[in-house]
């Protein structure tokens, strides 16, 4: 860095006594730091030791974050400095637009705006700048959890109003995200009732055929199958009632008899790859739980897995063969 | 090659040396293009440290001199004050020249900070006579929150389950639970649970590998008589873990994602909790874990990705647990895949595990 100005060059910062970083002689992964680095480092260290909030402390912060954005200290100093000086948070949320997109998967650049939204309070745009944000990493957990925090913190039903919209997009865009899948479960069962969804059995229903209806499109996807497995827990429906339409996905495509449109069993696309090992899992489950005779169609199954359909947990598959058989003999 | 099934590739051996060198590396310096490690310097120390003793070369590739001063170095980062003792990461927000041991309210001990250098000191096989063992239960007091979480430092809002984690196993070193409402403590990991049968990172948040090793390990860790999971709840569990080793032998960290070496410590960790750690295919894990290697030391997260210390760190951890067969070609190439045992709950090797226990316990 040939151009940079030393903090001691600067108009204005005559008065600050920097501080070095104390290090003994050995010490553990030091970072060979630059020359920058360490000057802005050292009037951070004097700002601090003077406990100084002004409108310089932000232009030195900023500096040390566009550094280090994990620096936690210089951010946690930054905010109690913006609401010292009372700042404009609108401004220092416009400048933390542009830092998330850079540093999307810094912890702090989400700590800080969740630190900001709590003041401000309209959270309304920020869900549209997560949908941005999506855009350049649509599975970033911070960003994930960082909307689920805004909408249950806030809890405002114009806020909830286009989260089923905005999921079934990103599932339309990537059919295999679970971050989406996981977020339409937290919308819809757990996070209370919404607007327009008090009619519950037509929200379940409504549920099943959308995830039936995924999976005809793309079978092999264990975020769709973890979905239908947790709303039908959650709703305390035995997995049996899927049989119907769970079985043709456990049968080859030759086998294949149903051209009849049904929309609650919504049979495989004419390009899935069958059989799915996830439907033979769930059906080996119904059997599993209906126990007695059927505990044996179980093992069958399990065995077609571990031995064919998804040899990658053939450990597990006979784990779960003996565990059958061991109850099937008490 | 040998006939039995899972032997049926050939695995090359394990770069013990050039991994030693990796972290050796690591811990004589970082490029400044890493300086956003300087906030968890202790970690890295520990990631470090951590693989030489793994690989059983803490007493090879170190000296008694090196070993001596970098316990000298850790103890500087103990410090105390109004919200009790504990370690920070590293200096860098040390304010003069002599090795200060009292806190400002800008240089304070860090909860992930303070497990790691714990560990790391048991390493070195330091004796512990210089733990403020009591104010460390003042810092872990400081930083429980009123729903049962943990922040990374007193009065900080940054909270999720991996700071509730470093309180448990900081409580069990101890002996002493004193410092911690385990109850609420244990309200909030069930809070944290998915439909999947995974535990998020804060409550709302989807199931992830590494929160879920940790909320298994914490719930094991706790001092309660019964298990708070149902047996159904633990079988749930185990059978979403399992879903995440790939057919490339890798486990990803979420329900269709990519394999990533960390998770096959996280995820194979968590199924050794759960008493299902031979449901895990330890050949195929290490064959994975083979082409993760870099080709001058270390290993990444993904093959052809750059090695880091966290990523050598937890994939030697993983293949603690998961030692891999070996067939007969192999066996005489040396034993490079053999490993001393881990502790699965604190996250060390069994015998540095021991020596922590004995030495860091409060005596009654």
């Amino acid at each position: 860095m040939t151009d940079y100005v030393r903090y001691v060059d600067r108009p204005g910062w005559d008065d600050v006594v920097p501080i070095e970083q104390y290090e003994n002689g050995s010490p553990l992964a030091p970072i060979f730091y630059t020359n920058e680095y360490k000057d802005v480092a050292n009037y951070f260290r004097g700002i601090v030791k003077t406990g100084e909030k002004s409108e310089r402390v932000l232009e030195l912060t900023e500096h040390i974050i566009r550094l280090n954005p994990a620096h936690y200290t210089a951010w946690q100093y930054r905010y109690e400095t913006l609401i010292a000086i009372d700042a404009d948070l609108e401004k220092e949320l416009k400048l933390m637009d542009e830092l998330a997109i850079t540093h999307l998967k810094t912890y702090q650049v989400w700590h800080h705006r969740r630190l900001l939204m709590l003041k401000i309070r309209k959270p309304i745009p920020e869900l549209r700048f997560i949908a941005k944000t999506f855009l350049v990493d649509a599975k970033n957990y911070h960003t994930w959890s960082y909307r689920q925090w805004l909408l249950a913190y806030f809890n405002d039903e114009d806020l909830w109003a286009g989260e089923l919209d905005f999921v079934e997009q990103l599932l339309y865009a990537d059919i295999r995200n679970n971050s989406a899948w996981h977020h339409r479960f937290f919308t819809v069962f757990q996070s209370g009732v919404h607007d327009g969804e008090q009619d519950r059995e037509r929200v379940l229903k409504r549920e099943l055929i959308y995830v039936k209806q995924s999976i005809s499109l793309v079978p092999n996807n264990a975020s769709a199958w973890n979905y239908l497995r947790g709303v039908l827990e959650q709703n305390s429906i035995p997995f049996s009632k899927m049989i119907t339409f769970v079985q043709p996905y456990t049968l080859p495509m030759e086998e294949q008899t149903t051209d009849l449109v049904d929309l609650d069993n919504p049979p495989p696309s004419k390009t899935a790859h069958l059989p799915c090992a996830l439907a033979i899992e769930f059906l080996a489950d119904v059997y599993e739980a209906e126990g007695g005779d059927s505990m044996l169609k179980a093992t069958e199954l399990w065995k077609s897995l571990g031995n064919e359909h998804d040899v990658a947990h053939k450990k597990y598959w006979e784990y779960r063969i003996r565990e059958g058989l061991r109850v099937l003999q008490t | 090659m040998s006939g039995s099934p899972e032997n049926d590739f050939y695995l090359p051996p394990l770069a013990r040396v050039a991994h030693a060198g990796h972290v050796k590396r690591c811990l004589s310096g970082l490029p400044d293009s890493q300086v956003d490690l300087d906030s968890g310097r202790m970690a890295v120390a520990f990631y470090c440290l951590g693989s030489l003793d793994l690989l059983n070369m803490v007493q090879v590739k170190t000296s008694e001199t090196d070993r001596e001063s970098w316990r000298e170095w850790i103890w500087e980062q103990q410090i105390s004050g109004n919200y009790g003792s504990g370690f920070r990461p590293g200096p860098f927000m040390s304010r003069s020249t002599q090795g200060a041991t009292a806190h400002t309210d800008y240089d304070t001990p860090h909860i992930i900070m303070t497990y790691t250098a714990l560990l790391t000191l048991a390493i070195l096989r330091d004796d512990f006579s210089r733990l403020d063992k009591k104010g460390i239960l003042s810092f872990l007091k400081a930083c429980q929150r009123e729903d049962g979480s943990f922040s990374t430092i007193p009065g900080s809002g940054e909270t999720d389950l991996r700071t509730l984690y470093c309180a448990f196993v900081i409580s069990h070193l101890l002996d002493d639970w004193s410092g911690v409402n385990v109850e609420r403590a244990l309200a909030f990991i069930a809070s944290c649970r998915t439909y999947e049968g995974g535990y998020g990172q804060s409550p709302f948040c989807e199931a992830n590998g590494g929160t879920t090793y940790i909320a298994m390990a914490a719930i094991h860790l706790a001092p309660v008589t019964s298990n708070p999971l149902t047996p159904s709840e633990k079988q749930k569990t185990i059978d979403w873990a399992v879903h995440k080793q790939h057919p490339s032998g890798g486990f990803c960290g979420r329900t269709n994602k990519v394999a990533d070496a960390c998770y096959c410590f996280w995820l194979g960790g968590c199924l050794k909790i759960l008493g299902a750690g031979d449901l895990v295919d330890s050949r195929s894990l290490a064959s994975f874990l083979a082409t993760c290697q870099f080709k001058f030391g270390g290993i990444a997260k993904a093959p052809g990705e750059h090695p880091d210390p966290y990523h050598t760190y937890l994939s030697l951890a993983a293949l603690s647990m998961f030692p891999p067969p070996i067939s007969a070609t192999e066996k005489s190439n040396g034993s490079s895949w053999t490993f001393d045992p881990l502790d699965p709950l604190i996250n060390a090797r069994e015998e540095t595990a021991k020596w922590a226990r004995s030495y860091i316990a409060i005596p009654r």
